[in-house]
């Protein structure tokens, strides 16, 4: 039994979750005596019960891996829908909702999903109207910019 | 009812319905927008009409709401996040129809409830709303965190840890008591919490936008065989309303009746509502995997609380919720004062039409739903493909839109990263609203209680009340885990 044969997705959200309740529950002892108490009340039995399910979730783990199951892996498809996700951020971050939206709606369609252009084309020119036409200005509603376009207009 | 029944009035109506459903039906625009966008087109109207407008648009917001919840677990406004639990497995079980016309039959009937429980309260309303203090909101909140236990599944660590994570991120603000920062890393937007929107939409819709690319298809899955998505799905949804009709009927009343208490707001109502549906049901199991009481509980609240939420903000010029704190200004605006000189009877007539304005709104949304909700089914049988990048954009942008700042995107890729390994590990996910909404609202109360009254505010009579509630609560999850086959995953002996 080695231990990549453990550390798989599901040990791994465990991990990060007792992670989570035990980096807060430190953190909360640096605040004043009132603003911890709620945070050490929530983060010390959450603490517990991270080190508890953690524990099952290896006991999980080594068993699946002794039957030889990988469902507990992230797939190629999964990473590409993160890819897909923190590339939605990042064109929208940078270059804001008009401008990176079609253009993310146009790519994911063609270079992710392998749809037609006429496809691509439709969809990424009903974006741009849904959200230029609609939002900013039927709706008056003013979207984010993008860091890079705002830095590039000063 | 003649002044409402007037042609001028009801043409109103009929135009404020579909534009209320409009705005709860977009992720991140919401009822308040709609109200603060339609508040100059209103503003020449005579007081009444501009008043009956106002209040039937946003009574029929949630009735929106819940489309795109049930159809791609994107939640139109958060009230509404409550029906992705159940709703998104119906739509992926193929009865996307019955889901959507149970939610619409729900928030009608939801409506309707919500103004009759007004106008049964309207001589009794000063009593009841000030009963409750700071003590029994902390044990209102409290009442409703336990409520985690009964929507963990079959996981009660997993529950009870996402739940926790939820009161977790809850503290991250400004600390109520002494204005220090807590976990906001010296980060403004942080400073008033983890924005609901935000964190819903992370939690939920990212991980199905997620799962739906990496396993292809639909979001119907491949269950076309058994599609109900035709007008007959939609009406076998509404008459589910009437077959549950004790739980329409209770989880109506509760969710009125947490409206009308100013701070506790409709999140809290739909998500104790369907930790009702799933604590009274005989088969709890079904919940989470496309119960239809997990839709009709959470929507028939999200509309009575509306009817609920008028009562303080009309006599006592206290909003039961953020939509009410918005349209009170409004009604400001058009001349209407609220406050006890409007249960003076010159003054009630508003008051009348207002209720019978809320009423009639929802049975028209009802209505008009009714018409376009099968082709609104057929959406669920689109390809992901074409579903994923136009959904992920409305994600991101009602993320941005809910409080006008790209540091919250960061916060719904953040979430939405871990929310897809909650899900795709069975862990849970409807607990961490519970915690994340109740939490800011426990802490709260439980500060000015000890400040008022010490320890002894557990002692006050609404207090032993609640105390009362939470321990049958506990007693009857304790009881069916003792006496049910539902054991959860760290009490079986062969666990996995």
């Amino acid at each position: 039994m080695t231990i990549n044969s453990i550390l798989n997705g599901r040990v791994a959200t465990a991990l990060v979750m007792l992670l989570i309740f035990l980096s807060m529950s430190l953190l909360a002892l640096g605040f004043t005596e009132k603003a911890r108490l709620m945070p050490l009340l929530i983060g010390i039995p959450g603490t517990v019960l991270g080190i508890i399910e953690l524990f099952n979730e290896m006991r999980a783990s080594v068993k699946a891996a002794a039957s030889g199951d990988t469902s507990n892996d992230v797939s190629e498809a999964e990473r590409a829908m993160f890819g897909w996700v923190i590339a939605f951020f990042l064109g929208i971050l940078c270059f804001g909702f008009i401008y990176a939206g079609p253009l993310l709606v146009f790519s994911f369609m063609l270079a992710g999903k392998k749809e037609s252009l006429k496809v691509g084309l439709i969809s990424a020119a009903g974006t741009f109207i849904v959200v230029y036409g609609f939002f900013q200005n039927v709706m008056e509603i003013p979207l984010f910019e993008g860091l890079v376009i705002e830095w590039l207009l000063g | 009812m003649t002044i409402i029944g007037s042609p001028y009035h009801l043409f109103l109506l009929a135009i404020a319905v579909p534009i209320g459903m409009f705005f709860g039906a977009i992720p991140g625009l919401g009822g308040k927008l709609g109200i603060v966008l339609v508040i100059p087109f209103v503003f020449g109207m005579d007081a009444v009409a501009g008043a009956l407008f106002l209040i039937a648009m946003h009574s029929v917001v949630h009735t929106g709401g819940s489309v795109p919840s049930i159809l791609f677990g994107v939640p139109g406004t958060g009230p509404d996040a409550a029906t992705i639990v159940d709703g998104l497995p119906m739509t992926r079980n193929g009865e996307a129809g019955r889901a959507l016309g149970a939610a619409f039959g729900a928030s009608g009937v939801g409506g309707v409830i919500g103004g009759l429980f007004l106008l049964a309260l309207l001589p009794l309303l000063q009593p009841i709303v000030l009963a409750f203090s700071p003590a029994e909101f902390f044990l209102l909140a409290l009442f409703g965190i336990t409520l985690i236990a009964m929507l963990s599944g079959d996981s009660l660590v997993k529950g009870l840890m996402v739940g926790f994570f939820g009161l977790m991120i809850a503290f991250v603000k400004l600390d109520p008591q002494t204005g220090i920062e807590r976990y906001t890393f010296g980060q403004l937007f942080l400073w008033d919490g983890v924005n609901i929107i935000a964190a819903v939409l992370g939690i939920f819709a990212i991980p199905e936008m997620i799962a739906l690319g990496a396993s292809g298809g639909s979001m119907a899955g491949d269950s076309k065989i058994n599609a109900s998505y035709g007008l007959k799905g939609v009406l076998r949804g509404i008459g589910d309303v009437f077959r549950h009709w004790g739980l329409t009927i209770r989880t109506s009343l509760i969710g009125a009746f947490i409206g009308m208490i100013p701070g506790l707001g409709g999140d809290a109502a739909s998500w104790i509502c369907y930790g009702h549906a799933a604590q009274s049901s005989k088969t709890p199991e079904r919940f989470g995997k496309g119960a239809v009481e997990g839709v009709i509980a959470p929507e028939t609240a999200n509309n009575s609380k509306e009817g609920g939420s008028l009562l303080p903000t009309l006599f006592f010029a206290v909003p039961g919720s953020s939509g009410m704190a918005i349209l009170l200004g409004a009604f400001v605006m058009l001349g209407i004062q609220p406050g006890p000189a409007l249960a003076l009877p010159e003054n009630m007539d508003i008051v009348w039409i207002l209720i019978w304005g809320l009423m009639l709104a929802n049975v028209l949304a009802v209505l008009m739903f009714i018409v376009v909700a099968p082709g609104l089914g057929y959406l669920s049988y689109v390809r992901g493909n074409l579903l994923i990048p136009f959904v992920l954009l409305l994600t991101f942008l009602g993320a941005f839109l809910a409080i006008r700042s790209w540091e919250n995107m960061v916060v719904l890729t953040a979430l939405g990263v871990l929310g897809y390994f909650l899900k795709k590990y069975h862990w849970p996910r409807p607990p961490f609203v519970i915690g994340l909404i109740l939490g800011p609202i426990a802490e709260d109360s439980f500060h000015k209680a000890m400040s008022l009254w010490g320890p002894a505010f557990l002692l006050r009579p609404g207090a032993l009340v609640m105390i009362g509630l939470i321990v049958l609560t506990i007693g009857f999850y304790v009881y069916r885990l003792v006496s049910h086959k539902e054991k959860p995953e760290w009490l079986r002996e062969d666990d996995d």
